[in-house]
């Protein structure tokens, strides 16, 4: 059933396509600072796509925000959150560690005075603005997401430096054999290792590499969202929980073929792989362990196993798994309880997040937490925030983290070169 | 049937927990460790041990649920803890086995069962009898020849076991509570 976008005196709806959504949000993002959540690509995507601007209230996620904090933000008034809750704060949630430790920002979440919302099943677009210069703002977009745009400007300003990595080849592939001792010891069986890539930038233009990003790798879940002293452009291909109607879909990936060239046997190829199979299953047990709790006895199920698409020069596995929310939880319920996403921990997840903490030597921060959109208790979609740049602007640094999952069979060098293949928008920005 | 399932930080405990419900109708409690005071002083008719990391050494203080008389069935890690109560011993298992499943014959049956272990139990504990081996010879399956205890060394609530409500019941035939 459709929730009224607001009770905003200035609103209207027009009919769109997903090109003109992006258009327009590609606008407002450029003129107005917009936070904007794209769908795309050809596999799982947002169900909604959301331009939104004029924010009216914010909420900083410390190591003190409680979970009925983040409620009261979300659902004492109506309408749009945007926002996002770092890995970091997932951490802290599990309490796996004080959050003293990180510098990381934990999370930031935002309502707004105007927004509009595309419906890709309905093809329309409906926005809202508090005040006629907003409408106006929207109207302008719209009428300029007809004309046709101009090539982009730079993405990165001033003289940037070279890309470090927080794990090296050499580091990363010896903390896979790490790994591998952890797992031939029964304390995990996956374990996802990452390595944040970094490089010193000036200054940024937020929108600009959005639009670039998108454009290169057109991915099911695009995001733009800049806090304060932060930019965060994600190109994630993967949702990580959905509440609509009481109903709750998450679509963990595991299973990544990389390719120069695309062919129809790469599909069996991966499919068809034992560990590659094996990968996934394990996160789809642990998906349904996570969804458990916040859902009725025996709503828990497994729709789609070993499903699959393309994303740029990568191929994924994937599956759904279902529930139906318990009537006395909300989306945050379930959304808190299981951060960090499994498919970006391991399993079992708890081990899982002591055994990263102790092999990284960085702070994941934005980076394989989730970047979300909420409208009342019930109402959530949400990404898994892999794919991701941070802007940092304290730091003048650009960040963007790439991982593997490792099970048992896993090739150091190879889950090396995959890391690698997921970081290839990023090493492409750095040589433009 | 009130069931205590009892926690080994474990990522798959509420799996465990839905299918006891939905296979048993079972009122299911969660503890997270085996000596919290306020579930050992209730009454229970079955205990439950569930997976979980790392070896059985490394959970202690279940020896007073294992022989409190109360029927107990132990999953993965919690088979490997019924066992070493017993004496057994709990090796590495050549090459792992995570997340793929495979046909085992238990009870007259041949179901696939979910297999995520990297340890297994090498030898037996004195008293305890297997019920079911993998083709290799690995423990699938033991329990009590005289008490009402028995475990899995397969992951009967894993998405990948053919029939895990079958496999919930023929263990409560088992410890005599069908």
């Amino acid at each position: 059933m459709a929730v009224p976008l607001s009770t905003a005196p200035f609103a209207s709806s027009v009919c769109a396509d997903a090109a003109r959504f992006a258009r327009v949000a590609g606008c407002l993002a450029r003129r107005c600072d917009a936070d904007v959540l794209l769908p795309g690509g050809s596999g799982p995507a947002w169900s909604a796509g959301w331009a939104a601007f004029a924010p009216t209230d914010e909420l900083e996620v410390t190591a003190a925000t409680t979970p009925d904090d983040l409620k009261h933000f979300a659902f004492d008034k109506p309408g749009l959150v945007l926002g996002f809750l770092g890995y970091g704060f997932g951490l802290h949630l599990r309490g796996v560690r004080s959050v003293g430790s990180t510098r990381e920002r934990l999370g930031h979440l935002r309502r707004y005075a105007a927004s509009v919302r595309f419906d890709p099943v309905a093809g329309r677009l409906e926005w809202s603005a508090d005040e006629p210069a907003l409408a106006a703002e929207v109207q302008r977009a719209l009428a300029q997401a007809d004309q046709r745009t101009g090539p982009l400007g730079p993405l990165l300003q001033g003289p940037t430096g070279p890309v470090t990595a927080s794990l090296g080849r050499e580091a990363y592939e010896a903390a896979v054999a790490e790994t591998l001792a952890h797992i031939r010891a029964g304390d995990v069986y996956q374990l996802n290792l990452s390595t944040l890539l970094r490089m010193p930038v000036p200054a940024v233009d937020p929108a600009a590499l959005f639009q670039h990003l998108t454009r290169q790798r057109p991915a099911g879940f695009q995001a733009l969202y800049r806090p304060p002293g932060m930019a965060v452009v994600s190109s994630s291909p993967e949702r990580f929980l959905q509440v609509r109607d009481g109903r709750v879909l998450t679509q963990p990936i595991k299973g990544t073929l990389a390719f120069e060239r695309f062919a129809a046997g790469l599909v069996e190829r991966l499919r068809d792989s034992p560990k590659e199979d094996a990968e996934l299953s394990m996160i789809v047990d642990l998906l349904r362990n996570d969804l458990s709790p916040h859902c009725t006895y025996g709503s828990v199920k497994v729709e789609r196993h070993k499903a699959w698409f393309r994303v740029g020069h990568l191929l994924h596995l994937y599956s759904d798994v279902v529930g139906e929310l318990r009537p006395d939880r909300d989306a945050l319920d379930l959304l808190l309880d299981a951060l960090p996403g499994g498919s970006v921990t391991g399993c079992p997840k708890s081990t899982a997040l002591e055994l990263i903490d102790a092999l990284e030597p960085h702070d994941r921060g934005v980076y394989c937490g989730t970047v979300l959109a909420l409208r009342g208790p019930r109402e959530l979609d949400s990404s898994v925030a892999i794919r991701t740049a941070v802007w940092h602007e304290d730091r003048r640094e650009l960040s963007y983290g790439a991982g593997s999952g490792i099970v048992v069979d896993s090739d150091p060098a190879r889950e090396y070169l995959e890391t690698m293949a997921k970081a290839r928008p990023f090493l492409q920005w750095a040589k433009r | 049937m009130r069931v205590l399932l009892l926690d080994n930080r474990d990522s798959f405990t509420r799996n465990l927990e839905h299918l006891l419900v939905a296979a048993a109708g079972a009122d299911v409690t969660i503890s997270a460790h085996p000596q919290a005071a306020d579930v050992a002083a209730q009454r229970w008719d079955l205990v439950v041990i569930s997976p979980g990391p790392g070896r059985p050494c490394d959970h202690p203080g279940y020896g007073p649920w294992i022989d409190g008389g109360t029927p107990l069935l132990g999953v993965c890690l919690g088979m490997q803890i019924l066992n070493e109560h017993f004496g057994g011993t709990t090796e590495p298992l050549p090459g792992c086995v995570h997340g793929r499943a495979e046909p085992v014959e238990f009870l007259g049956r041949t179901l696939r069962v979910a297999r995520y272990h990297s340890l297994h139990a090498a030898t037996v504990g004195s008293g305890l009898e297997v019920l079911a081996r993998t083709r290799s010879g690995i423990v699938m399956a033991l329990r009590h020849t005289e008490r009402p205890l028995l475990g899995f060394q397969f992951h009967p609530e894993s998405f990948l076991t053919e029939d895990g409500g079958s496999l919930v019941h023929s263990a409560l035939c088992l410890l005599g509570l069908r």
